[in-house]
């Protein structure tokens, strides 16, 4: 075999007497991919960024870290935060290299139409082209190591599959491809070597192991509903019909998993039933009783009996105020609880959903900050909770936690979910009932019940 | 999707011109007194305050000459001083030269030297520099023109002798009278527009994108003026919008304290002598004025924040 071109040895990062990394070895080649593979808050991301010359502040770092210099590309979680906003694509890669080189490194990023690319501001790209630009500018930069954190995270599976064959397609040109990722699928699917983290710690390394499997769901039994929509049609701010004719119930301790494509409507059914949007004609009742369109014009009770916990827990969250006063205020204004008994509930709810208490929320990781908007959620005491693809961005573990949390939920207290996912393992888990929302011929969707088991 | 935007944008100027109108009206309708009175004289008589009146019209209903005032308008005539006869066109005239002179001096000056002083402070935040611009700028913020102005004036013009206290003698005669002037307007302005450049730099600074782009090996002046500064330009832009709306229409005060004849003084003699036609030609001029300049600064705004909507 060739000579590593990433050389990690014995790496100790430690920031204010928390060990980050505790003793890292990795190593990854040309043409080869190495992922790593871990909860989150496991060290992956800061091992990652140890590639690139990169540390948190005032870290003590011991061990060696080989990389050819200049020469290691990162593609971040969120693709869309190292693209300047208020900068043209072409502006942003023109200044890495000539108009030829770059329309090469987007040809190579699969990215069709260069030109198209070149002129549009960041916001105007799609997720999936988003990310394709933040390869072409690795390419464009010369990397020959590229860094790649949670690249499928939140994406559907179509667009997933085509990442992966992508990815692939660079790696057998030469690179090397290092993945920090707990999608199991896709790890297994494209890496030659996994290093598993905990704590920091390397626990496994070596060839593909054993994947562990996910808890059982139980068996449901119809009740009365405690939310109905009727004829639900929405459309998006800009006139374009996002949903077309949707009826769906939803009982008390029932579960009913949304999916769909991206784009097929599921979130906008969700924030229709949240009040979040409020263009649309038919009617959602709770308790028979028709529920106003929007948040404004609803009571405190109606507000709290709908709650509805987002993708991207940590743009849900203040980043200036700590986390369980966060949630504390959510029991004050939607429980009408005092401060003091607010406090007491939030600890306790976040304790029992494995979150630190104290910290903001730059000092919890992507599954703390999850399980910590869920409990903010659910210190209202709902009837409905709305998940909008709450575990897509999360570890194998943390997923685990809130999938057998909202289980437990949903039997002891018959809280109603609507589960909006492409997580077909998480719906199996969870759902009694799948609704799958299908774009229909005049360019809206239109829902049909396909499996009530 | 930005077309549609430019238009929504356009209509909402439109509607925010109309209702301007009405409101010029309004208000210089609610003017204590009438040009009547103050044309009367010392010794107002009643009945020669009422032929004065329906000599000028003033007995006809409010309505009818709105819409008589509002007609004229639209064919580009602002009417005629009630005083002098004169048409109100001829008083923007005389004050637009001084007006727009020190309205230019300033912005020429006002834009380099917020933007260094801003970018400048965001270097390093918290450094000892940062620290000085910053509570430098916050205090000359807090100094209201007219103290700043006569501080400026005793210290420089009457105690020093190094500056002309007044315009009087014109500012052709002596290009030396603007200085003063133009610092008292420069002082505030300065400090907010560098302060939000400040602020924006640091936010902006600390953003992934500029991660990448110094992992990537871009040089640190790029990075700071083409990536970091675009991010931090649409708050700045839009208080310099306000900012140039006060330098057209509004240094009443900085005008009188140097006897400069700009639109200020002309504007102040008017309400004086009760002059309603001028008062509304110059109060429409403004507020249109005003509607353009932040449209203007929208759209520089859309340029670098392109993700902006418009809010209702």
């Amino acid at each position: 075999m060739t000579a590593p071109l990433v050389q990690v040895t014995d790496l100790r990062v430690e920031v204010g007497g928390r060990t980050l990394l505790d003793g890292v070895h990795l190593r990854a080649y040309p043409g080869r991919v190495t992922a790593l593979l871990g909860a989150s808050g496991c060290g992956k991301t800061t091992t990652g960024l140890a590639l690139l010359g990169e540390y948190p502040e005032g870290a003590k770092v011991s061990g060696t870290v080989l990389t050819p210099a200049g020469a290691v590309g990162y593609v971040p979680q969120h693709p869309a935060t190292v693209l300047n906003p208020a900068r043209r694509i072409g502006a942003l890669l023109g200044e890495l290299g000539p108009r030829s080189a770059v329309e090469d490194a987007l040809r190579r990023a699969r990215l069709d139409d260069p030109a198209a690319v070149l002129r549009r501001f960041p916001h105007q790209l799609s997720g999936g082209q988003q990310q394709r630009v933040v390869i072409a500018q690795a390419l464009l930069f010369g990397a020959r190591v590229l860094v790649a954190d949670e690249p499928t995270t939140g994406q559907d599976p179509e667009t997933k599959r085509h990442l992966v064959t992508e990815l692939a397609a660079l790696v057998r040109d030469g690179l090397a491809l290092v993945l920090l990722s707990h999608d199991l699928d896709v790890v297994r699917e494209l890496a030659d070597e996994v290093v598993m983290l905990r704590g920091g710690r390397v626990v496994r390394a070596g060839a593909w192991d054993e994947v562990p499997a996910v808890s059982p769901r139980r068996s449901a039994e119809p009740t009365a509903p405690v939310l109905a929509a009727r004829h639900l049609t929405a459309r998006h701010p800009g006139g374009a019909l996002a949903l077309a004719d949707v009826t769906l119930t939803l009982g008390a301790g029932e579960c009913l998993a949304l999916t769909g494509r991206s784009g097929s409507g599921k979130t906008t059914l969700g924030r229709c039933l949240a009040g979040l949007h409020s263009a649309y004609q038919g009617t959602v009742t709770l308790d028979g009783r028709p529920l106003p369109r929007s948040l404004r014009s609803r009571s405190r009770a109606e507000l709290a009996a709908v709650q509805y916990v987002f993708q991207d827990a940590r743009a849900a969250f203040d980043e200036r105020r700590p986390v369980a006063g966060q949630v504390a205020r959510a029991a004050v204004r939607l429980g009408g609880l005092g401060p003091a008994e607010a406090d007491g509930a939030a600890a306790r709810l976040l304790a029992e959903l494995g979150v630190p208490t104290t910290g903001r929320p730059a000092e919890l990781s992507g599954g703390e900050l999850q399980r910590a908007a869920l409990a903010r959620a659910l210190v209202a005491n709902p009837r409905v909770l709305v998940c909008d693809e709450i575990t897509s961005g999360l570890d194998a573990l943390s997923r685990r936690l809130i999938l057998d949390h909202l289980a437990g939920l949903r039997d002891r207290t018959g809280l109603a979910l609507l589960l909006i996912t492409h997580d077909r393992a998480a719906a199996d888990i969870l759902a009694d009932r799948t609704l799958d929302l299908q774009t229909v011929p005049s360019g809206g969707v239109s829902g049909s019940l396909s499996t009530a088991r | 999707m930005t077309r549609s935007w430019l238009g929504r944008r356009l209509l909402l100027g439109v509607a925010q011109s109309a209702a301007v109108l009405v409101l010029v009206f309004v208000l210089t309708e609610a003017l204590p007194g009438d040009a009547a009175v103050a044309l009367a004289g010392d010794n107002p008589d009643p009945e020669r305050i009422a032929l004065i009146r329906s000599a000028m019209e003033l007995d006809r209903p409010a309505l009818e000459r709105f819409l008589g005032w509002l007609g004229e308008l639209l064919h580009g005539d602002l009417g005629r001083s009630l005083v002098t006869g004169r048409p109100v066109s001829g008083y923007l005239a005389d004050g637009l030269g001084v007006t727009l002179l020190l309205a230019a001096l300033t912005l020429a000056l006002l834009v380099p030297l917020a933007l260094w002083l801003g970018m400048l402070a965001a270097r390093r935040e918290g450094s000892r520099l940062d620290r000085l611009i910053s509570s430098a700028t916050l205090a000359v913020y807090a100094a209201p023109e007219f103290a700043l102005g006569m501080l400026l004036s005793t210290v420089l013009a009457l105690r020093l002798g190094w500056l002309p206290p007044t315009a009087v003698g014109g500012v052709a005669a002596d290009p030396a009278v603007l200085v003063l002037p133009v610092l008292v307007l420069l002082a505030r302005p300065v400090c907010s527009i560098s302060r939000l450049v400040r602020a924006g730099m640091i936010e902006a600074l600390a953003r992934p994108y500029v991660a990448q782009a110094r992992r990537y090996g871009v040089p640190e002046w790029r990075v700071r003026w083409l990536h970091a500064l675009p991010n931090a330009l649409a708050p700045a832009a839009q208080q310099l919008a306000r900012t140039c709306d006060w330098l057209l229409c509004g240094v009443v005060v900085v005008e009188a304290l140097f006897v400069l004849p700009g639109l200020g003084s002309v504007l102040l003699d008017a309400v004086a002598a009760r002059d309603v036609p001028v008062v509304q030609g110059l109060a429409v001029v403004f507020a249109l004025l005003t509607v353009v300049l932040n449209l203007g600064a929208d759209l520089v705004a859309r340029r670098f924040a392109p993700r902006t909507e418009l809010t209702r």
